[in-house]
């Protein structure tokens, strides 16, 4: 049945997940406007962040409409009638963990050497992921509290639990492999329900039977009591049916003198299914059956079993029984135990429930997966369905063996959360699964399935805002592309806002991706830096370590110190300066700005009548700041103008020769960069000048005296 | 799942979101530009923030400028000017949109333009109507307004070959999109026009060592008489050997593999991977999703067209929006 889908023509169906198998015609999805209507002139497109498309729909100009409409459309498949987003959410983020675990132990040489199995780690990742779907009580177990109570209605349980729940026992779960047929009989029990929408299921009848069962008075005269009962036993239910057996009127305190004998072959019944052997290691606690571990013992306890049955079959009670539909119902009964193919047929109403009963009573000592795909075939043709569940896709490609055909199932149906994380389960239990999903294929650019699959699944993970930083985890764990798109998709994050600007750097950190993160925050940086916030954009700048940037703010800066040096200004800018912090190594220009504030605090603090340790220092600062490369040229003039206090200073020099030959050569320097193109006149009056030119000669003299 | 997220002001021509998904920028018929913005990052309300009038006639196009220099788009008008926008905010003003640029200096009418190599220098490629290709680089990195026109030549593989009197109705670029620092720029161009070779796409990247942008690549079949290029789209690369470059012409959409390593002759080995027939007529945009594995496609047959590579490495279309009713 490969390239069946179960497409239901809604956006929640829209696959874009590539195939191997041929797809015919594209669908065609409607796009619904609220304000707008067709004919457009234009339609404009746009991918947003994952896979969401936005469509802007233009119309022609009138008065009454507006000019067009923007539609957006989420592409996946997730099943979004069947879970709600919000419960999407909660399993995405639930599987991260148990998934991010599993991938760290198959990096881990240990996983492979340790004390437990691979499987044995695969197992506790599915149970982990299956107890996000659900709760995995089974429907058909009975209450005991009240009798009439056969079936306990619990919520219904999603078909990606079942399907989960399948590629577990199939894959994952290699203890069960020895009783698969049983594993699949607790299965149908927790779901068979799922099937009941579409069409007449066992499940179905029992819940249709227990609204009755409350108006009936005497049980064993209605022939859908019979009818029930033997359907129950058919699939396995015994529990349910004994339950049943039990409200027989032949049970009635009143009655059981007049009908000691047919009581006796109902008990006989009862307690033969209650002792039925089974192939499993356990059962629930309020299951029947009696458990054998080894086939030697099952075969045995088979054999003494079915004797007990033959021997009841030919007793001759039957004949002194008089209540006539107990004796047929009961010989039904012996006849389903007995293995009679056309009474379950008869008995069933679902392909896969004739399937388990055949495994329960014609083919007892079936284990592993021999020959179970031609039973289902032959029960399939006897049972034809016409609405195939999407699960019955899965469970015959699993019976097939065809990985292909489970991957699309999965994929198709299920969506890209479930294969992304069924494949864990897949490649732990089939070779040939392995082999497929890892090769890598050249088709698809040297990538493998399993890698392409969880690309797919990260890229629907990003088209959320509250579900994008997951994204990285899945991401991480693809060795080819994986970190490409990780990049894409953090180049789509809008930086501006604070919480989403720290995630994706922390993201980036986390990856080793700094030169993502710095390109992050340099566009964060110029945001500000455009929008008034000087302070956090230089922050940002100097985080991404941009000095093309930083350098062009400080020139920024320069310009506008340069301008006016007036004690006034200089405080308006020396907040600025402060706001840089102490880490800016980066850009030489800003690490000037700082200097120049710290020397022009100490200057200040030269005043008449201060220590000459007060002046030396700011001396000191004077010829570190004319020493730095970093200090421009414009500013060099005004320096030296502002520290005229510190040339002419009375006591003595505090420029030695050297440090005054710096300062004249620096004038000169400056006098020959007049002459260059580009020269930026720091607009000094030539008087100041002179008075430089006057106190560096006067300094000089005294200073060479002084040596 | 569709949802109807904003709807456009009377009049509008054109839209473009920016990088993020988080601002769309639309130009209307009287050369007016109007932006739309989201409160939060969670949200898909869209409320207009500001209104410009850009130009005295209709918005053909509006393109943003990438984010690393800032909130500005440039705009083409019906009258083929190039104009650039900027959104700022001064001293204690609230923020607004001021032309930084106006690109009077192209004579022949603007058909198409795109930012591209964001990393080290912006550039501005810019297709005129009269078959030439003017590329523009930022000088100061802060500022919108210094542009320097650092090439200019025709679209043709010859470099020696000129064509003086082409007329173009309409052209198409696409950047490479790939933003690591070691790879040289480069960018796809073809256009609709009275001149064949000028038409089919060609890959131009820029040679260091000699300063100037050379064609590497044309993805057009040897027989083919490529009349008109709709539109071409560049597929991001997360990590294939390979580059992916679509192309709609009048035959439909080509789908192209372009080699990563030149060939001795200079050249990138092309290979067309398939041809897919589609839109009935003219294709208007095609974009490639963030992995590059799936193709958008509108045309003049209305709806949206997504197309994708099976795991045999053929294409096909995968599935249709098409406007309800």
């Amino acid at each position: 049945m490969p390239g069946m889908t179960s497409d239901s023509g809604e956006f929640n169906s829209l696959s874009i997940v590539p195939h191997s198998v041929e797809t015919q015609t594209p669908r065609v999805y409607p796009l619904r406007t609220r304000r707008v209507a067709a004919p457009f002139p234009r339609l404009s497109i746009t991918w947003a962040r994952g896979n969401t498309l936005r469509v802007s729909l233009l119309q022609p100009g009138s008065e009454q409409n507006p000019g067009g409409e923007v539609v957006e459309v989420k592409l996946s498949n997730a099943d979004g009638a069947e879970i709600a987003d919000a419960q999407w959410r909660r399993i995405a983020y639930g599987s991260v963990h148990p998934y991010a675990l599993l991938q760290s132990r198959k990096n881990s040489v240990d996983a492979y050497h340790g004390d437990k199995d691979w499987w044995e780690h695969v197992m506790e990742y599915s149970k982990e992921i299956n107890s996000l779907l659900g709760d995995s009580k089974s429907s058909v177990t009975p209450t005991i509290e009240d009798p009439k109570t056969v079936l306990n209605i619990v919520e219904e349980p999603t078909s990606l639990k079942a399907a989960w729940e399948l590629m577990e026992l199939f894959y994952a779960d290699k203890q069960s492999w020895t009783w698969i047929p049983e594993r699949l009989l607790d299965w149908l029990a927790d779901f068979d329900c799922l099937f009941s929408a579409t069409q007449s299921t066992v499940h179905a009848r029992l819940v249709v039977f227990q609204k009755e069962l409350v108006t009936i008075q005497t049980v064993e005269n209605v022939p859908d009591y019979w009818e029930v009962i033997s359907s129950a036993l058919a699939v396995g239910w015994l529990d349910v049916v004994v339950k049943l057996l039990r409200l027989h009127g032949s049970y009635q305190l009143d009655q059981l003198g007049s009908r000691e004998l047919e009581n006796g072959l109902v008990e006989a019944v009862a307690v033969l299914i209650s002792q039925m052997p089974r192939l499993r290691p356990d059962l629930p606690e309020e299951n029947l059956g009696e458990c054998y571990n080894t086939k030697p013992e099952f075969m045995k306890a088979w054999e003494k079993w079915r004797a007990q049955i033959t021997k009841l079959d030919c007793s001759s009670y039957w004949l002194q029984c008089d209540h006539q539909q107990t004796r047929v119902g009961l010989k039904n009964m012996l006849q389903i135990m007995l293995g009679n193919a056309n009474t379950l047929s008869n008995v069933t109403y679902h392909w896969i429930e004739l399937y388990i009963s055949h495994f329960l009573y014609i083919r007892p000592f079936t284990t592993g997966l021999e020959s179970m795909f031609t039973l289902a075939q032959k029960c399939m043709h006897l049972k034809p369905i016409s609405n195939h569940h999407k699960l019955m896709g899965l469970l015959v490609g699993i019976l097939e063996e065809n990985t292909e055909v489970i991957l699309a199932e999965c994929s198709r149906s299920f969506g890209p959360w479930m294969i992304t994380h069924a494949i864990e389960l897949l490649t732990a239990g089939s070779t040939q699964a392995e082999i497929l999903l890892h090769d890598e294929q050249s088709k698809l650019g040297g990538i493998c399935i399993e890698e392409l699959h969880r690309l797919i699944y990260a890229q629907i993970l990003s088209s959320h805002a509250l579900t994008w930083n997951i994204a990285p985890i899945y991401l991480t764990s693809c060795s080819k592309q994986g970190l490409g798109l990780l990049e894409n998709l953090l180049y789509k994050q809008p930086v501006h806002h604070h919480q989403v600007l720290l995630k994706s750097i922390e993201i980036c950190r986390l990856n080793g991706l700094d030169y993502v993160g710095h390109d992050i925050m340099k566009i964060a940086g110029v945001h500000y830096w455009k929008h008034g916030k000087k302070g956090s954009a230089v922050f940002w700048l100097q985080q991404a370590q941009d000095e093309v940037r930083l350098n062009r703010i400080a020139k920024h800066l320069f310009d506008f110190v340069g301008k006016s040096v007036s004690d006034e200004s200089f405080k308006q800018w020396e907040g600025m300066i402060e706001l840089l912090g102490t880490e800016s190594k980066t850009a030489g220009g800003l690490e000037f700005l700082k200097k120049y504030r710290d020397f022009r605090r100490s200057l200040q603090q030269v005043q008449e009548g201060t220590t000459i340790d007060e002046a030396r220092k700011a001396a000191e600062a004077l010829v570190s700041l004319m020493r730095n490369p970093s200090t421009p040229q414009q500013f060099w003039l005004h320096i030296i103008h502002d520290s005229l206090k510190l040339l002419n200073w009375k006591e003595c020099p505090l420029l030695n020769v050297s440090q005054t030959n710096l300062l004249l050569n620096k004038l000169q320097e400056l006098s020959f960069a007049r002459l260059l193109p580009g020269f930026v006149d720091a607009d000094f009056p030539p008087e100041a000048l002179k008075c430089v030119r006057l106190a560096l000669a006067t300094n000089l003299g005294r200073s060479i005296l002084d040596e | 799942m569709d949802m109807s997220i904003l709807i456009l002001d009377k009049g509008t021509r054109c839209t473009a979101w920016n990088y993020s998904g988080q601002r769309l920028v639309a130009g209307l018929d009287d050369g007016i530009v109007v932006i739309y913005d989201s409160t939060d990052p969670a949200s898909s309300t869209f409320i207009s923030t500001s209104r410009f009038k850009a130009r005295e006639s209709s918005i053909t196009k509006v393109v943003w400028v990438p984010p690393e220099y800032g909130d500005a788009v440039a705009c083409i008008s019906d009258d083929g000017k190039l104009s650039l926008w900027e959104e700022v905010t001064e001293d204690t003003e609230e923020h607004h949109w001021k032309m930084r640029k106006c690109f009077d200096g192209i004579t022949s009418q603007v058909l198409d333009v795109q930012f591209g190599d964001g990393q080290t220098c912006l550039k501005l490629v810019a297709a005129c109507s009269d078959g030439q290709v003017k590329i523009y680089e930022l000088l100061d990195t802060l500022e919108l307004e210094k542009w320097q026109l650092q090439a200019e030549f025709q679209n043709v593989i010859d470099l020696v070959s000129k064509f003086g009197n082409a007329t173009c109705v309409s052209a198409t670029i696409s950047w490479n999109p790939q933003r690591s620092e070691g790879r040289q720029s480069s960018f796809v161009l073809g256009y609709s026009s009275n001149t064949p070779a000028l038409n089919s796409p060609k890959v131009w990247e820029f040679d260091l060592d000699h300063q100037r942008w050379l064609p590497v690549a044309e993805l057009s079949l040897p027989d083919d008489q490529v009349d008109e290029v709709y539109a071409v789209s560049w597929a991001p690369n997360i990590g294939r050997p390979y580059e992916l470059i679509a192309v709609a012409t009048q035959q439909g959409i080509s789908i192209w593999h372009l080699g990563s390593n030149p060939e001795p002759d200079g050249r990138l080995s092309t290979q067309n991977v398939a041809m897919l027939s589609s839109h009935d007529s003219e294709v208007w945009e095609m974009e490639w999703d963030m992995s590059g594995m799936t193709l958008a496609t509108t045309g003049s047959d209305c709806v949206v067209r997504l197309w994708q590579s099976n795991l045999n490495g053929v294409w096909h279309e995968q599935a249709v929006l098409a406007p309800a009713g």
